[in-house]
This record gives C-alpha cells, sequence and structure tokens, in this order.
C-alpha cells in the first residue's frame, strides 16, 4: 500500500469508522491496535467538540451540555473542517442548524450560532484606523451634506429574526433566558471596540441609517432618508447623533466625498 | 533501511539558528502577565495559526510581545506528510505572519493533518517507508523554498505503528535531516510517550538522531492511561520526562527549551517554576549560566 491509499485509508477509519486500516496496525506492547486507533477517533471529535464550544459558549448553555455535543457531532459528520486554522472550524454551523432536523425544528439555535459567529468574527476581524470626532472638526460646513463614511471593518449588521439577541445577554449574565420570540425580528449591530467583540440592538431607523452609511450613502442623502422616515425638522439633528454614537463606538474608520469619489481619508 | 543517497545539506553549521534560553508558549491566558511584568523568560513560541488571522487583539498582543522577547514560530497544519497538494494560501498565510514578527525559526510537525481537502486538525502518524521518505523530503525542499529558510522539524507522539514500516522513526528524521538541511525539534515528551506506547527505549530514539541539527526543545505534561500515554500538555512536566530531558541535554548540548502548556493552563507564575527547573537542570548538567532575553551564546561547561 503506497502512502496516498494509507492516508486515505487512515482517514476514513477517523471520519467513517472504517476499519480497514487496522490490518495494517500491530498491537501495542500493553493495549490493542483497536483502542489505540481509538486515541485517534476520540482526539479527532472531542477536539473539534472543545473548538465548537468555546466559539459558541452561549449557545452550549442554552443546549446544555449533552445536547450541545450531539449538535456539535452531527455538525463534524456532516461538515468536516476543511481550513488549515481550527479558528474556523464551526464557520457553517449557523447553516447547519437552519438546515438539519432535528435543529432546524428550533430556529432560535441557529439564532444564536449566526450571533455567535458575529462575535467570533468581530473579535479576530481586520483591523483598521478608527475615525474620532476630533477628525471631522475641521470639515467645513458646506462640505458635510457630500462627506461619506466607511465601517470599520469588523463592523456588520446582523437581522435576527428572532430575539436572540435577548437570549444570549440574559444567558451571559447567568439568568434565566427569555422564550424565544420571532414576532419582531431584530437588527443587531457586532463590532470590536478595543480588543472586545460586543454587539448592541438597533432600532428600525438607526438600522436603516447604518445600512446606507456603510454602503457610502453620503451624510445628505442620509439627512433626506430620516427626514423621509419620521419628523423632517429633526431629521439632521438626528443623524448627527447616529453619527457621533458611532464615532463614540470606533465604529467608523474613514471619511471621503461622495461627489469627487476619491480615496477615503483615514485618521493619521 | 535508508538508502544512502549523495547528503545535500540546505544549512551549514554556522548557520545555525541562535541559542535562545528558556522559552514559554504564548497562550492567551498570559499576554497581560507577561506585557505589566515582563517575566523572565528567554523568548516565546507561538502557535501560527493562532495569529494567521485578519487582526484583532491576539495580533496585537502579539505585535507587543515581539517587541520585547525573541519569537519562534510553532504551526499545527503545514501538513507535510501529506499526499494532499499544499495548500498555497497557507503558505502565504505563514510569510506573511514571519515577516510581521520575524521569527527566529519557523517549526512544524513530521506528520500529516487530512486530505481530500479535509483537516482531521490532528497530528497523524504514517509508516516509515523509503517512499514516504521520498515524499517528505521532496515536500520539505518545497516548503523552504517557499518561505526562503531550512524549516525545523518536530517528532509527534503516536499511538499506532504500521506493519509495512521500513526503518525507525529516528532513522526516518535523521536522513530527512540530512538530505533537506531541516533543523529539528526535539520533543523530549512525545519521545517518552511514543517509546512507551510502541515499547521501545526512549534513549536508543535520543541516540538516534544526529547531535548537530536540534535547535529546539520541547518539553510537556502527558496522561498517564497505564496501558498506554496519551500527550495531553494538561500537566505538568513528569519525572520520567525530566529524566529523559537530562539526557537529551548531555547529547544535545545547549539547546532553545520551552515548555508547552495547551489545557489546564496554570497562572505564570507556575509556569515560571518549571521553566526555572528546566534552566536548573540545564545549569546542572552543562554548566550553562542564566540566559537573558538576548543572550546568544550559552557557555557550556
Amino acid at each position: 500500500m503506497n502512502l496516498k491509499d494509507f492516508q486515505d485509508r487512515f482517514q476514513r477509519a477517523i471520519l467513517e469508522r472504517d476499519d480497514e486500516i487496522l490490518k495494517d496496525i500491530p498491537d501495542g506492547p500493553r493495549e490493542t491496535k483497536d483502542n489505540l486507533l481509538g486515541i485517534y477517533r476520540d482526539a479527532y471529535l472531542l477536539r473539534l467538540i472543545e473548538v465548537i464550544g468555546k466559539d459558541h459558549e452561549m449557545l452550549r448553555a442554552y443546549a446544555g451540555d449533552d445536547a450541545f455535543g450531539a449538535m456539535a457531532r452531527a455538525y463534524i459528520a456532516c461538515c468536516p473542517s476543511s481550513h488549515p486554522n481550527a479558528r474556523w472550524v464551526s464557520r457553517r454551523l449557523p447553516e447547519f442548524l437552519r438546515q438539519t432536523e432535528p435543529y432546524a425544528g428550533r430556529p432560535v439555535l441557529a439564532e444564536l450560532a449566526t450571533l455567535e459567529r458575529a462575535l467570533n468574527d468581530a473579535f479576530d476581524g481586520p483591523d483598521a484606523p478608527v475615525l474620532a470626532l476630533t477628525d471631522l472638526a475641521a470639515i467645513p460646513p458646506d462640505a458635510w451634506p457630500g462627506l461619506v463614511f466607511h465601517a470599520h471593518p469588523a463592523a456588520q449588521c446582523l437581522y435576527l429574526a428572532s430575539n436572540a439577541a435577548d437570549i444570549w445577554t440574559a444567558l451571559k449574565a447567568d439568568s434565566e433566558p427569555p422564550e424565544p420570540q420571532f414576532d419582531s425580528p431584530q437588527a443587531v449591530l457586532v463590532w470590536r471596540h478595543d480588543a472586545t467583540a460586543m454587539f448592541r440592538r438597533l432600532d428600525a431607523e438607526e438600522a436603516m441609517v447604518w445600512v446606507e452609511a456603510s454602503r457610502a450613502a453620503s451624510f445628505g442623502t442620509l439627512c433626506q432618508m430620516l427626514a423621509a422616515y419620521d419628523a423632517p425638522d429633526t431629521a439632521s439633528a438626528r443623524a448627527a447623533g447616529y453619527l457621533k454614537c458611532w464615532l463614540d463606538a470606533g465604529l467608523l474608520t474613514a471619511i471621503g466625498e461622495d461627489r469627487l469619489g476619491g480615496p477615503a481619508k483615514t485618521p493619521r | 533501511m535508508p538508502s544512502s543517497s549523495p547528503a545535500k545539506p540546505e544549512t551549514a553549521p554556522e548557520d545555525r539558528p541562535p541559542y535562545l534560553g528558556f522559552g514559554l508558549g504564548l497562550r492567551p491566558q498570559h499576554y497581560r502577565d507577561i506585557l505589566d511584568g515582563s517575566p523572565d523568560v528567554d523568548w516565546f513560541e507561538v502557535i501560527s495559526e493562532n495569529y494567521m488571522i485578519p487582526g484583532g487583539q491576539p495580533l496585537a498582543m502579539l505585535d507587543q510581545i515581539v517587541e520585547r522577547y525573541p519569537v519562534v514560530m510553532h504551526g499545527v497544519s503545514l501538513s507535510i506528510a501529506s499526499t494532499a497538494p499544499f495548500d498555497e494560501e497557507y503558505l502565504d498565510g505563514l510569510n506573511a505572519l514571519a515577516k510581521r514578527v520575524h521569527p527566529k525559526w519557523i517549526s512544524d510537525h513530521l506528520c500529516w493533518t487530512g486530505v481530500h481537502g479535509v483537516n482531521l486538525h490532528d497530528l497523524l502518524p504514517f509508516p516509515y517507508t523509503q517512499e514516504a521518505l521520498e515524499h517528505v523530503v521532496s515536500r520539505v525542499h518545497y516548503v523552504q523554498e517557499r518561505i526562503g529558510r531550512p524549516l525545523c522539524l518536530e517528532n509527534v507522539s503516536t499511538y499506532v505503528q504500521f506493519g509495512q514500516s521500513e526503518m525507525r522513526e529516528w532513522e526516518f528524521i535523521s536522513e530527512l535531516t540530512r538530505r533537506t538541511g531541516c533543523w529539528l525539534l526535539f520533543d523530549v515528551n512525545n519521545v517518552f510517550v511514543s517509546a512507551f506506547n510502541h515499547g521501545y527505549d526512549a534513549r536508543e530514539f535520543l541516540n538516534g538522531i544526529p547531535a548537530d541539527r536540534v535547535i529546539q526543545f520541547h518539553l510537556a505534561g502527558h496522561s498517564d492511561m497505564e496501558n498506554y500515554i496519551v500527550d495531553t500538555h494538561d500537566h505538568p512536566v513528569r519525572e520520567e520526562v525530566w529524566d529523559l530531558y537530562e539526557a537529551a541535554l548531555q547529547r544535545f548540548g545547549p539547546v532553545s527549551t520551552m515548555i508547552e502548556r495547551d489545557d489546564h493552563i496554570p497562572p505564570l507564575a507556575e509556569m515560571m517554576d518549571e521553566l526555572n527547573h528546566a534552566r536548573e537542570l540545564a545549569r546542572k548538567r552543562l554548566g550553562l549560566q542564566r540566559v537573558h532575553k538576548s543572550a546568544a551564546t550559552p557557555s557550556a561547561a
């Protein structure tokens, strides 16, 4: 048997519990070959379950250790890791839970996994300079309508169909989580501030403005959208309020000018 | 037995990486204590994959630690013995990280981690055959070309052996380093674990490794399951492994030494106690003076 065939067979022994490889393994001096091969089989599952559990602490707390373990085993069987970095082992967990019974029958599980994946992505997402309020001080008033803002690359807006964010928060605080509710979808902004991944719920207006701002809509356009959405008299003040809030949270990384279409300016 | 093909060393003794002294595996639990306390660690080994990420706190911490301590990169996913094609993106990531941290060397394991696009995230064994040797030699050449430096390879703990092996593990390793010029990371605990599991004398392994190719020692704890031992890195270094370490010092002389702990990670002070024990043994065996962060040359007795 050449090396390629050997590796095919050994991998099958781990992934599919195929015993063919045992023909090529002698017993150890004190232990049977079945048990010695079992060390690799067990280690494979235990290691990945541990990785998935660390990536999804609140999902694990919500499901309970046993149910989480069964869920993780089903996921590993369905979606073996293809990435050299174990950091991405649980990457496809939300989709798996959404599409696979019996988990699809409890859609809050996929929602919690989606939120935790976003938090993990924010934690080690790309670095970028953070825009500060003082970076905007020198901008003349007539330039403001044309300003566009660039969202920090580690920030993302999620749309959850449930109150999964509230459930996550309760679990994190070791409190009794609320019952899952799917009657009011929630927009949740997930980002990293300093070294910490965090999230907060957005109301419908802020979610709309954030999404448009991240798509490089100008400040003038944002004000117009806000005026069309609600109370035109206070639209500019509301836009300025959101902007300050995003700046304080480290959510913006650069400004540019809509009409020039030139490269974004980043703070020094 | 290995064939006697002509040696083509790509590294000469004068290219040997510097002696670094006594180091620890860098773990997130210790970031704050390291940066606030400047502990008396001569160098750190970082798990390459943990920092092959887009950004955030791990890289920010690493940048600060690199400013203060020499660093060595240690990977787990190179899969040098795999028959699957190399993951070129992975090699690019390794190069990008090396450009950032300027490691004293780059190491990984003599193993494979998966085929057919699957990564089993384990350090898997293979039969020590002439065919495997030719295969790994060509892969080491390729990686060394890609990373622009000699690779350093570590012996792994194994739990099974294979009937078709044509040579012993240490013979395979010796021939590999002779033909590729790769350096060796001698994991003392792994030798102990494999020797126990397969019923051979760990000192036979030790004495079968060329003394001039070993540039790093690993020390770690393991779990004794009575009939076999598992390399768990979740205990302090066991007494028998310390004994083997002393024998390794005797054979290999002053070699950069580090302690690995990957689970049940204790406070940094406790790791320092173990590290100082390694220092003490080296002092006793070799007459090494204390090595400080920037010192590169030990004074051997």
